[in-house]
């Protein structure tokens, strides 16, 4: 069925077209200041696309067949940033130190999806699709994780039906897989360009705005409706304005600048619920480098932008949860290169505010032969939809796990309880 | 406004309301069995909804031609497009030689980094012809630097990384990337890089003032020079970029163009090529159709154009593997998707090798020399693959994707068993030319069982069984028929309709022509309800408004740059399923922002590289158009100084929509023109005359254009 619940509610809502009440949020949002007793809870879902090298960003430095398996590419001992005496970070990961002693960073490692697909984009569509090895999945698991959810159970504003149009935001120029589907969400590039004609108010935006407003076509209509919405929110709220905390420095370069953006409307209260991030360049064949190199250039963009945020975020902090996933991991073994190959498990990193951390949740499989998944990679201990399920039905509350990850057997008993 | 028009516009609102309502209702799952009786579609409504249907969108004076002609007699005309003559798009097409070579010249034109490197290491020799050389040293050159690069960043003294920059004069993105990465501990590092930085900019500047000399050049003669560069300095050139890119190839043959082109980046010239081809067919070609129908199956059967090898073989796989069979027989098209190099890559089957074969179980060996080239020891990209068995990738995708559709009643242990048939499908090297073949030694022994039906042991043939098999079940047909009807009918095709294309599907044995001409004759396809029904995709979206707008586009880049931002980038699906032909994947806020500013850039003539005469087109269609009546004639040229803003308007709405405007949209922007309060400047001045782009770019994002 193409058209959804909130087509209906648009049409219902086609009755008050006209009246200059604003809704809540964006009355907020015109207002500024966020009511300290409005808290809205969000989910940030980042992507690390390519493949991160699990093993060489949370490092077993207690195993001794991990410096067996990578004699070129390890993270000797002297240099990891110790964690519980058995696992460490990567030493350009630096910026997480303070985030893991004040216990709002979690690790899960040995995490993945249990499909076998070593393809890149297979398995980049199983873990956004949410189902694994099922591949005509239509829409995004962060997309139907906002489904069907009364407003209230999320937000306390009680003004109504009327959702923001900036609810569910990927950072990019198009909708990626994971937030495609039925709720209405954005991808916003550039929030300089997110308008009509251009940023100040012109006569086309103003008729296309009275156009789409009074078209009988229902579905036009609605997004019309939701479109200028959002960029009369963002006008009002002018996310631009602000500035980044003074101690939250963003690395240059594209996953900096979306995190800093997402921080904008954050902060600017445009009522963002889940938003989505991605940051490529993990897929290291090739010399992959060790404490210095490939893997540690990346990893301190990585680190350097997420710090940064959550800095950044200062009190909202406290509402937010942010969760990293990437397709899968890589071969435990250094390939002839001096880089790695497709693996199976890898690690996934939980912060914000209820997350309790401070500690490494799964179980390890180990690295020794016997272990090793097909005798080369780490085993999946831990289904990453077992990690989302928590943060989905804990933390969002939404409880219909069955649809937000069909096919899913993962029970709440399972979780590997690091929320709070 | 005359009486006409107006007559036609209630008309026209009455049949988009119904529409829009209709859609709701079938929403909300309470479809009515009986819409309230909308009138039939005149002759004029069933030109424009064919036209809508069948093409990219009626171009102006289109809708009188189908008219003329009669719109059944220009359906079946449609139907056999070699009746048609498409020659002004094979002069476009001209432009792009990629389109005319075998899989074999691309690579040997466009070589990818795998054969530059055999070059590099002497295993394979330089090409002769000069032109094609020139692109192997430039490759060369590059891969030189990389590896130069590499050791630089592997040794660990800011001596050698100075030394190495002054010694590499560096294009713009391939400098040596370790200069300041890690060279804190040095004492007067800072100075060091400060002194990098300078020498940087000289060079860049030297570089660039090349650039313009070459660009100054005659066609010929700057050619001649380019070939005559050394290779170091043809990698700077292949860094210009924008403008200075664009007057390097100013004139060049479309040969020429190639080759400075691939200095930069061999793959991405037939990349490029392929993409802009698409959109140029989609535009320009006659044979609307067919080309309607091409987008069709390369959606059907998805090939990722990004993924390694798929770069060099999706032109093939295109011309050779599915425009022949647009129109024809299913199970062509299918065996024909199956033995193609591109669905083998994608779909991993060129890996996949029998459990019990004899190249599993290492019986018989390929003589000396022949080993290193096959395909489960090494891949086209270069890297060893370590031993792989049986892949079920293609196997689960021909049956859940390309026939019988996911519920289409096979099992895990049917799609195992189509593996093992289809073991040993594989290709040659792409040095060779990555063509298909069968290797007996990769294929898996013993009968298999296919939906019930034994596969007796047959090599290659087992495939073919499997094929015809496959397209032979009711389930494809189905499944096919639903697709199609998708495309061509609406978001939620009535099942009877799909029933009896399926049925014709069975009776003529998957003729495909056959399948459409049942659709076509079915009064579900004239249902006044689905006129102008179904949203457009970005592609329909972008393609309809430059068809509509007469556009002369005479570079398609900016274009293939605005489906990349709408998320609808040609070839770059990158899941096998394709893009989404419904409306819910299309409509959100930042794509309806995305036409909508579109629409504004192509009228004003924003968008590069295609040219709309917005005025010529309000004055054209009131002087061609039989149905705007008295105003239209009396426009002696195509300025518009005579008009006035609501003429203009009326003058687009007809010419861009064929009238079918709705009344709150009309109004909306016939206020706009004349409240001066709605806006801070307006439209029809009356010392200018109107501002007839934006007028066309107001129609062209109204919620009216966004369905077809």
């Amino acid at each position: 069925m193409s058209i959804t619940r909130r087509i209906f509610l648009r049409n219902g809502a086609l009755a008050v077209v006209g009246t200059t009440a604003l809704p809540g949020f964006l009355a907020r949002a015109a207002f500024g200041a966020a009511d300290p007793g409005i808290r809205d809870k969000r989910l940030v879902v980042i992507f690390q696309r390519g493949a991160a090298d699990g093993l060489n960003i949370v490092v077993p430095h207690g195993e001794a067949s991990y410096y067996a398996m990578r004699p070129t590419i390890n993270i000797p001992k002297k240099s990891v940033l110790d964690l519980d005496g058995f696992f460490g970070l990567h030493p350009s990961m630096s910026s997480f130190e303070p985030l893991w002693k004040q216990k709002h960073l979690a690790i899960v490692h040995a995490a993945g999806s249990p499909d076998p697909t070593r393809s890149h984009f297979d398995a980049q569509d199983f873990m956004e699709s949410g189902t694994p090895g099922v591949k005509v999945t239509d829409d995004g698991w962060l997309n139907r994780a906002l489904r069907e959810r009364p407003a209230d159970q999320l937000s306390s504003d009680k003004s109504g039906p009327d959702k923001s149009a900036f609810r569910a935001i990927a950072l990019g120029t198009s909708l990626p897989r994971i937030l495609s589907g039925k709720e209405p969400a954005i991808a916003i590039n550039n929030l300089n360009d997110f308008s009509v004609g251009g940023k100040n108010p012109n006569a086309a935006a103003t008729t296309f705005e009275a156009m789409y407003d009074h078209s009988v076509d229902a579905v036009l209509h609605g997004t019309g409706e939701e479109t200028f919405d959002a960029v009369k929110m963002l006008k009002a709220a002018d996310p631009a304005h602000y500035k980044p905390a003074a101690n939250a420095n963003y690395p240059k370069g594209r996953f900096g600048d979306s995190l800093k953006q997402l921080a904008q409307m954050i902060k600017a209260n445009l009522g963002v619920q889940v938003a989505f991030a991605d940051i490529g360049g993990w897929d290291h064949h090739v010399n992959e480098g060790g404490t210095q190199g490939q893997i540690a250039n990346v990893l301190g963009e990585f680190s350097q932008s997420i710090a940064a945020f959550w800095t950044d975020l200062g009190d909202l902090g406290e509402d937010t949860v942010v969760v990293t996933m990437s397709e899968f991991g890589r071969t435990a073994r250094e390939n002839g290169n001096r880089g790695t190959d497709h693996g199976h498990a890898n690690v996934m990193f939980v912060l914000g505010g209820p997350v309790k951390g401070g500690r490494v949740y799964g179980r390890w499989p180990g690295l020794d032969q016997s272990q090793l998944y097909e005798g080369r990679d780490l085993a999946v201990t831990t289904d990453f939809r077992l990690v989302l399920s928590e943060v989905v039905s804990r933390y969002l509350g939404n409880k219909d796990l069955k649809e937000v990850f069909p096919g899913f057997e993962g029970q709440a008993d399972q979780f590997v309880r690091l929320l709070g | 406004m005359p009486s006409s028009v107006r007559r036609r516009r209630l008309l026209v609102g009455a049949v988009l309301l119904a529409a829009a309502a209709i859609t709701a209702q079938s929403a909300l799952g309470r479809k009515k069995d009986k819409p309230n009786a909308l009138p039939p579609l005149d002759d004029q409504m069933r030109a424009v909804h064919a036209l809508n249907r069948l093409t990219f969108g009626p171009r102006p004076g289109d809708v009188d031609r189908v008219r003329q002609m009669g719109v059944d007699k220009w359906i079946d005309l449609q139907l056999h497009p070699e009746k048609i003559n498409d020659s002004a798009l094979e002069a476009r097409l001209a432009a792009f030689p990629t389109l005319r070579m075998d899989t074999a010249q691309i690579i040997e034109n466009f070589p990818p980094e795998q054969l530059i490197r055999q070059v590099a290491d002497g295993k394979a020799a330089l090409p002769r012809d000069p032109m094609q050389r020139v692109v192997y040293e430039a490759q060369l050159q590059r891969l030189e630097d990389k590896r130069e690069k590499k050791e630089e960043a592997r040794g660990n003294g800011a001596e050698t990384r100075d030394a190495a920059v002054t010694k590499t004069s560096c294009a713009e993105g391939a400098c040596p990337v370790a200069i300041n990465s890690d060279s804190v501990q040095m004492g007067d590092a800072s100075q060091r890089v400060n002194d990098v930085e300078t020498r940087r900019r000289e060079a860049r500047r030297r570089d660039n003032l090349k650039t313009q000399e070459l660009a100054d050049l005659a066609p010929d003669e700057r050619m001649k020079e380019i070939l005559a560069l050394s290779p170091e300095d043809q990698v700077v050139l292949a860094g210009a970029r924008g403008g200075k890119a664009d007057a390097l190839l100013e004139g060049l043959n479309p040969r020429q163009k190639e080759t400075v082109e691939a200095l930069n980046n061999p793959e991405q010239v037939v990349v490029n090529e392929l993409t802009q081809a698409k959109l140029l067919r989609a535009i320009y070609g006659e044979r609307q159709l067919d080309e309607v129908m091409t987008d069709f199956w390369m959606n059907h059967f998805n090939v990722f154009i990004n993924k390694g090898a798929d770069r060099y073989l999706l032109t093939s796989y295109e011309r050779d593997a599915i425009r022949p069979h647009v129109l024809g027989k299913f199970e062509d098209l299918l065996v024909a998707t199956a033995k193609s190099p591109a669905m083998m890559f994608y779909l991993d089957n060129w890996l996949s090798v029998g459990p019990d074969s004899e190249n599993a179980l290492g019986i018989a060996r390929h003589p000396p020399g022949h080993r290193g080239n096959h395909p489960q020891s090494r891949r086209p990209n270069g890297k060893r693959k370590q031993a792989v068995g049986l892949n079920e990738n293609y196997g689960r995708e021909l049956m859940e994707l390309h026939t019988l559709s996911v519920n289409g009643g096979y099992t895990q242990k049917d799609v195992t068993e189509v593996a093992k048939v289809f073991t040993g499908w594989t290709i040659d090297p792409p040095q060779k030319g990555s063509a298909f073949r069968f290797d007996p030694q990769m294929h898996e022994p013993g009968t298999k069982t296919v939906l019930g039906h034994r596969i007796k042991e047959n090599g290659e043939k087992e495939g073919l069984e499997v094929l015809h098999l496959l397209a032979r079940n009711p389930n494809a047909a189905h499944f096919i028929a639903q697709k199609l009807a998708i495309r061509f009918v609406s978001d939620d095709p009535p099942p009877a309709l799909v029933d009896r294309m399926a049925k014709t599907y069975l009776k003529k044995n998957g003729d495909i022509r056959e399948v459409l001409r049942t659709m076509f004759k079915s009064p579900e396809f004239w249902a006044p309800e689905d006129y102008r029904a179904k949203v457009k995709t970005p592609l329909e979206f972008v393609v309809s408004a430059v068809r509509a707008s007469g556009a002369n586009a005479d570079d398609v880049r900016a274009l293939v740059g605005t489906l990349n931002n709408m998320g609808m980038m040609p070839y770059a699906m990158l899941p096998p399923t394709g893009y989404s032909m419904k409306a819910e994947t299309w409509v959100n806020s930042s794509a309806l922002l995305g036409r909508m500013n579109f629409a504004l850039g192509l009228a004003a003539g924003k968008i590069r590289g295609v040219k709309v005469d917005a005025a010529g087109l309000a004055a054209g269609a009131t002087s061609t158009s039989s149905s705007v009546g008295a105003t239209a004639g009396a426009l002696p040229d195509s300025s518009a100084k005579m008009m006035d803003a609501q003429q203009a308007l009326a003058a687009l709405e007809n010419s861009l929509l064929a009238g079918d405007v709705s009344r709150q949209t009309h109004d909306t922007i016939s206020k706009q023109l004349e409240d001066p309060k709605i806006s801070q400047r307006r439209l029809d001045d009356p010392k200018r005359p109107p501002n007839v782009a934006a007028i066309a770019g107001l129609i062209l994002g109204s919620p009216e254009f966004q369905r077809r």
